[in-house]
């Protein structure tokens, strides 16, 4: 196991021996690894203010710097029981498609540095979607279950919103 | 426009916001000049603007802008020598070049590697030139078509082109998007304000030090920690003020393409028309300026097209032949009002009141109770002016609903005033920048919301008597109506109790022609707010128009009552259909 180094460092572009490196994360007893160079930020778990109307997976909406961000439970998005939302839990904030979002997830672990030849092909040991999934990791004996971010937040609401418009009303 | 077409982005975009601004003062002293033909500061300012185009293009490599601008320049070297007189054909010619060039500048924006046929204008500017210079000899004021040269007749008449003026005037709208000049005094205030910020942040570390170490009793830390709160929140205010400062550009740039305009326009219809502009330094956001172009596009072409009568119809009414418009803005605390005056025929409220009644817009009982200025405003209400409705009355209202409609989007108003036979003034106001939005907060569950203010009519207690059901809709009764009545915890599809009388308040909204009442638990107060987008995930969120950040630093949805009223259309018609399914 590689120790948290939080700087993307620049020799990761190297196809062979290429090292990719993960920020990972635990949703009810799984371990999740996302591109380091996708997260922004971890931060703690905020007061969340509830959008009405809203797909059930978004958790609410933050206040992060001045910036307006929607929070989305990895679990609900999963199908996966009510978390337990303990002090141990994060928001991730990433950015996908230029858009800035945070996911709330059960807590955060480490940064890891994982050789991209161990990842497979999604198995099908989790009960996460097969459709998020990029691969499925190996370090040690730890698995670790690589999001495709893309994916995760394309399909459902993204057609929506485009057709909603560019600018919300005054 | 070959390979040097693909040269750095950064110098292109240089030439074109300066040769934009150039041609746009090319407008003005074009226009000017055609009054005072001889004026040889605005004949020198025009040669050099040409110049400059012509120069940096030559080094960018636009070869059909050099082109153009050369032989153009040509022209004024020997009008601002007054080797040459300033005719109207000259004149035309002039303006059809800055058209052109117009274009250019824009297909070079949009990157668009065009073919241009400039034959005809480049003879038509050799013509001019080279007769011109033979007929040195007729005295400046000339007459109308001295030269009687069979020109190569490939001009298209100036007059068949307001609709490509305005065309400019959009595209010259939208291209401005992307940079932004800020005056130096600004920024240098801006950034004095951010070293104000350093200083206070210096301070309250330096507090924070002093008490961490047990320099400080409690007391006396409260008083500076309270000092430091105060100086921070002044800075913050100020900063904010800066910061939007650097964002309001005069409305010039918005008002001198005007005169253009209003001069083409006026050849075409026939119609002779001084237009006279006030309060050009008046300064509004840069958004803002962009947007309320359209309209006020829209609106001064409405008062030559209608407003203003034919010369002889005004001098057979005892008016002077020209007629006049006059643009005038100023800053009414935070608005920006906005009037547009003409001396013309004036809009008679009874025809506007029998058309309204006619159309079903209003009970004949009613009007009659109405005001003149009420009845004006009838022009505005969608569905009303239709083009021959009201061309035939006397005029305005070409899409003037659409012109409110724009108006509001910019949370503005627009009202329209007139005296029949004197002329019409319509008066718009806006607020000086989009970002701020004054709110109502309400409470519904523990959470508030905002409201804008502007939709709010007012508010008033709810007793549990005064809602009534209308198949299976809930209204409110008031002594003046009946209005149709929701709740909040409903729309939002909040849970939690709802039995009548649990709201105990009403905000009374109005949404374009439509009133409706919303039942909130509670109304926690007035408050101006930066309104912050929800980001693209929510976007389809019905209802919500935004959020603000409050002062916990929680955040908080500002609602949107257009948006509410269509999702409660939304969930009626849904009702209907399961009734009727049911059935």
């Amino acid at each position: 196991m590689q120790s948290a180094i939080i700087k993307p460092s620049p020799d990761q572009a190297s196809p062979q021996g290429e090292l990719l490196q993960l920020v990972s994360f635990h949703l009810e007893g799984e371990e999740y690894g996302l591109d380091i160079l996708r997260v922004q930020e971890i931060i703690r778990v905020q007061q969340l203010t509830r959008v009405p109307n809203s797909p059930d997976f978004v958790e609410g909406v933050i206040n992060l710097r001045g910036t307006v961000i929607p929070v989305v439970s990895l679990r609900k998005r999963f199908g996966l029981s009510q978390g337990p939302g303990d002090e141990r839990s994060r928001i991730v904030v990433v950015e996908v498609n230029g858009n800035v979002l945070g996911f709330l997830v059960d807590s955060v672990s480490e940064v890891l540095r994982i050789p991209a030849e161990t990842v497979e092909a999604p198995l099908r040991l989790t009960k996460v979607e097969r459709e998020y999934v990029s691969g499925v990791g190996k370090l040690d004996d730890r698995l670790l279950i690589l999001l495709d971010l893309n994916c995760l937040m394309t399909g459902t609401e993204e057609a929506k919103t485009m057709h909603a418009g560019a600018s919300p009303a005054l | 426009m070959t390979d040097d077409f693909m040269q750095d982005p950064a110098l292109i975009q240089e030439f074109l916001i300066e040769s934009e601004e150039l041609l746009q003062g090319m407008d003005q002293d074009m226009v000017a000049l055609e009054s005072g033909p001889t004026d040889a500061d605005r004949l020198n300012r025009v040669f050099r603007a040409v110049h400059t185009i012509k120069g940096t293009s030559s080094f960018l490599g636009f070869e059909p802008v050099v082109q153009l601008s050369h032989r153009a320049e040509d022209v004024l070297n020997l009008l601002r020598k007054s080797e040459l007189a300033l005719t109207p054909r000259i004149m035309d010619a002039l303006l059809s070049t800055r058209d052109q060039l117009g274009v250019m500048l824009a297909d070079i924006r949009g990157g668009r590697n065009a073919n241009y046929d400039l034959a005809g204008l480049l003879a038509e500017l050799e013509v001019v030139q080279q007769s011109e210079v033979l007929a040195e000899a007729i005295p400046a004021p000339e007459p109308q078509k001295a030269i009687t040269d069979p020109a190569p007749a490939t001009i298209p008449p100036p007059s068949a082109e307001p609709t490509s003026t305005e065309a400019a005037v959009r595209s010259a709208a939208e291209a401005s998007t992307q940079t932004l000049r800020v005056d130096a005094r600004k920024l240098d205030e801006l950034i004095n304000l951010i070293g104000e910020l350093v200083l206070e942040r210096n301070r309250l570390m330096q507090l924070s030090r002093s008490f961490s170490s047990k320099k400080l009793d409690h007391q006396k830390m409260a008083e500076d920690l309270s000092l430091s709160a105060t100086r921070l929140s002044f800075i913050t205010e100020e900063l904010q003020t800066a910061g939007l400062k650097t964002r309001m550009v005069p409305i010039e740039t918005v008002f001198r393409k005007f005169p253009r305009m209003v001069r083409d326009v006026a050849q075409t219809l026939g119609k002779e028309v001084d237009l006279e502009v006030k309060g050009q330094d008046t300064e509004l956001d840069k958004s803002m300026v962009e947007m309320i172009g359209d309209p006020l596009l829209h609106l001064v072409r409405n008062s030559l097209d209608h407003g203003i009568e034919l010369p002889q119809v005004r001098e057979a009414a005892g008016k002077s032949r020209r007629g006049r418009i006059s643009l005038n803005a100023t800053q009414q605390g935070d608005q920006i009002v906005i009037t547009i005056s003409d001396d013309g025929v004036g809009i008679d409220p009874e025809r506007i009141g029998a058309k309204a009644v006619e159309k079903g817009l209003v009970a004949p009982e009613l009007l009659r109770a109405l005001s003149r200025r009420e009845i004006l405003n009838f022009v505005f209400l969608p569905g009303f002016s239709t083009a021959q409705v009201v061309t035939d009355i006397s005029g305005r209202g070409v899409g003037m609903d659409v012109v409110r409609t724009n108006i509001s989007r910019l949370n503005g108003t627009v009202e329209i005033d007139s005296v029949l036979g004197e002329g019409a003034t319509l008066r718009l106001s806006v607020p000086l920048t989009v970002a701020i939005l004054p709110v109502l907060l309400v409470e519904v569950r523990n959470e508030s919301y905002a409201l804008p203010l502007r939709s709010v009519q007012e508010t008033r207690q709810v007793t549990a008597s005064e809602i009534h059901k209308i198949e299976s809709m809930e209204v409110l009764r008031l002594s003046h109506g009946t209005l149709p009545l929701l709740r909040l915890t409903h729309l939002l599809g909040l849970q939690g109790c709802d039995e009548p009388g649990s709201g105990e308040r009403a905000v009374i909204l109005q949404v374009g022609e439509k009133r409706l009442a919303l039942l909130v638990d509670r109304l926690l107060g007035q408050e101006s707010t930066v309104v912050k987008p929800l980001g693209a995930y929510l976007l389809h969120c019905p209802g919500l128009a935004g959020a603000t950040v409050s002062g916990d630093g929680r955040v908080r949805l500002v609602l949107d009552p257009a948006g509410l009223l269509k999702t409660l259309a939304a969930s009626a018609t849904a009702r209907t259909f399961a009734a009727a399914g049911g059935a």
